[in-house]
């Protein structure tokens, strides 16, 4: 994945644009349910546009355009392409629009057609549905924020630097790195499944802090030792097929390349 | 939102994207010789067919996925899925767990409903484009409203683990209890919120509420299993004085597939009909008693059973409803031992679980075999509304090209649409898996 390196010059007072493709609406809620944030942001950028908030979105240009969700239609592909043309920087947040999310678990199985059959039979739709993919299969990247949904901390530190033209940085650690930080008992220990080594931190640990093994909602961790993870599930009596199937109920797209050598 | 004048006498209006509702969706109205001739709520979001998703996964990987159907309502999924699948398993949880699961369902009810009232829905009844907008003329209002939904999502965090898809609540109860601390805290807040819940009730009642999209309609929500009032039921009660078991849902809620839409569409006795707060409060409103019942008492009139405006009269007192709730609730966990995980007792099973999301009732259904997920249901409110927005639309739409009164039609169909709160991500992969 992609990570701009140079800063992107801004005007003083950002255009910004935040838009919701296929998906539960998490991220955007995320940015809505900052209480002590919203009317900060309101009031720092210029927002053309958000419609889960504001009515009369203006679609020009754009300093930085976030987007949430997949894209599902043909709809939702010629929307996102109209978007990157008019945004200087584009931003993915949340699994579903860095990964594919949930909805892409079975990408790459040919199925997709059939349980498309099976849920709508035969019923021609105003737009195309398409097989869930996350943004980059369309259109360029500039950065991503993972998440499911995204933590307020993290998008506001990436929010405010991209409004002042600066660079973000990248958050490159897995759920271990802040399970250990919380000074959490090692669910591995215990020979219980967890997937927090090869999944993208930035959520806190929260499963594990909990009692409960990491689903690995937030995608794979770039630098995931999956093979050497995957035998030590199954070195507590988890099938492989088990520990598949898992990874990828959040895996999407992204999983494919980590999965291919094991 | 264009306007496409094609003749004089012929129109379509194009409202898209439908702003302030969850999810990505429009509304198209045909207009020939001055008569309505077609409209659609189109759900444009794609299909995400969660039901397929779900086969052949462990019942507790269902539990995590599900609530993904949806942000907003995230943990009203989890509790229709736990309600389903404990069935399904024979899980029989203790009475103080399911207190502790109405603690967590009124934190979610709260996030909702202030977010939908004053975020979503009040904007429009004051003439602004959001809430934040607003502050200038209602500062005080939009503070307090931020309170509000942060003491909703302060719940959420406390007993789901987390504001949104939280994985603490689990089968059988949840994995983490709070502490006595942060109940308290909890119960202390809601005191202090207490009045400001009761002000926005006199001052949704200074408001005037239009009457050109008025027609009768049916209603429907589920019965407590208990006298009082509550969120959850093994019972469907319609307006028509019915009352359905909810395994038989399939034959109550008729569900059909639309072009304009990923989300099907349902109809209960041939006709439209409404679900939501307006539903409950119509249905449940002799359960109500303390400053809910005095805040019923205000704001309801004869014209909620024709009205969907209304229903955001209806989010407010079940703002007092469940800050109520949350201190009675609070009280009767501090004087309880906390209870263990039940466990299930097997691993094939057939369970259909109810519970009101904010916006309605929502049906989740599962067959279990050998400890996987053979077939999955759901059903969500926004499914079960739409059809009676169209019929709202429908109305307003006539009675205001009769009377010429056709300016800013727009906007009063789309406060139709967004007085049900609908949450289009929900919607927009209805599917059923069930083979016969």
């Amino acid at each position: 994945m992609g990570w701009i390196r140079e800063p992107i010059p801004v005007t003083a007072k950002p255009k910004v644009g935040i838009y919701g493709f296929t998906g539960c609406a998490g991220d955007q809620l995320i940015i809505i349910h900052t209480e002590d944030e919203i009317l900060n942001l309101f009031d720092s950028v210029d927002l053309q546009s958000f419609v889960m908030a504001s009515s009369n979105p203006v679609e020009g240009d754009l300093d930085v355009a976030f987007i949430e969700g997949s894209i599902s239609t043909e709809e939702e592909k010629e929307h996102i392409l109209d978007i990157r043309r008019r945004a200087k920087i584009l931003v993915a947040i949340g699994n579903c629009a860095v990964a594919g999310g949930p909805q892409a678990m079975y990408t790459g199985d040919e199925k997709y057609q059939a349980r498309l059959q099976n849920v709508y039979g035969d019923v021609k739709f105003i737009t195309n549905p398409l097989e869930a993919k996350p943004i980059d299969a369309y259109v360029k990247v500039d950065y991503y924020l993972p998440g499911c949904p995204i933590e307020q901390k993290h998008a506001y530190a990436l929010i405010s630097r991209l409004i002042h033209g600066a660079i973000p940085e990248p958050y490159p650690h897995p759920v271990c790195h802040e399970c250990k930080l919380n000074e959490n008992h090692c669910l591995l220990l215990d020979n219980r499944l967890c997937l927090g080594p090869v999944t993208a931190g930035g959520c806190g640990s929260v499963c594990p802090t909990h009692g409960l093994g990491c689903v690995g909602c937030w995608g794979p961790s770039d630098d995931g030792n999956f093979k050497q993870h995957f035998k030590l599930l199954e070195s507590y009596g988890i099938t492989r097929e088990e520990i598949m199937r898992r990874i990828r109920n959040y895996g999407g797209h992204k999983i494919l390349k980590y999965l291919e050598n094991i | 939102m264009i306007v496409e004048k094609r003749k004089m006498s012929k129109k379509v209006i194009k409202i898209e994207p439908l702003a302030r509702v969850e999810g990505h969706g429009g509304i198209k109205v045909e207009i020939d010789e001055n008569k309505i001739k077609n409209v659609e709520v189109q759900i444009l979001e794609g299909p995400r067919l969660f039901e397929e998703l779900v086969i052949g996964k462990t019942p507790e990987e269902d539990l995590s996925i599900v609530p993904r159907i949806c942000a907003i309502c995230n943990l009203s999924h989890k509790y229709a899925a736990q309600r389903g699948l404990e069935k399904a398993l024979g899980i029989e949880i203790p009475q103080i767990t399911q207190e502790y699961r109405h603690l967590t369902h009124h934190g979610e009810i709260i996030e909702s409903h202030s977010l939908h009232l004053y975020f979503l829905a009040l904007p429009d009844f004051l003439g602004y484009d959001n809430a934040v907008a607003m502050a200038d003329k209602y500062g005080d209002v939009v503070i307090k409203a931020l309170q509000m939904k942060k003491f909703g999502n302060k719940i959420m965090r406390l007993m789901g683990g987390r504001m949104v898809h939280g994985e603490n609540p689990v089968l059988g109860g949840f994995n983490k209890l709070p502490n006595k601390k942060d109940l308290i805290v909890i119960k202390e807040e809601a005191e202090e919120l207490l009045p400001f819940a009761i002000e926005t009730i006199d001052i949704l009642a200074e408001l005037e509420i239009e009457d050109h999209m008025e027609r009768k309609t049916q209603f429907l929500c589920c019965k407590p299993p208990h006298e009082g009032y509550d969120y959850y039921g093994d019972i469907l009660l319609t307006s028509d004085g019915k009352e359905h078991p909810v395994e038989d849902y399939k034959n109550v809620i008729k569900e059909r597939v639309v072009s304009h839409s990923f989300a099907k569409r349902s109809t209960y006795n041939g006709s439209s009909f409404t679900v939501g707060a307006i539903a409950r409060v119509i249905l449940l409103q002799d359960r109500l008693k303390g400053k809910a019942k005095q805040a019923f008492d205000k704001l309801f009139n004869e014209r909620w059973y024709r009205n969907p405006l209304y229903n955001n009269f209806a989010q407010a007192i079940e703002q007092v409803v469940s800050l109520e709730g949350i201190i009675s609730v609070v009280d009767e966990l501090l004087k309880s031992e906390q209870p263990m995980i039940a466990k299930q007792s097997r691993d094939t099973g057939e369970g259909t679980g109810a519970v009101e999301a904010p916006r309605g009732t929502l049906i989740h259904s599962y067959k279990i075999k050998v400890g996987k997920t053979a077939a999955a249901d759901f059903i969500t409110p926004t499914a079960m509304f739409l059809d009676d927005i169209e019929a709202f639309i429908r109305t307003g739409g006539e009675n205001l090209l009769a009377k010429n009164d056709v300016e800013n039609l727009e906007l009063k169909f789309e406060m139709i649409a967004r007085a049900y709160d609908p949450c289009i991500s929900c919607s927009a992969h209805l599917v059923e898996v069930v083979y016969k």
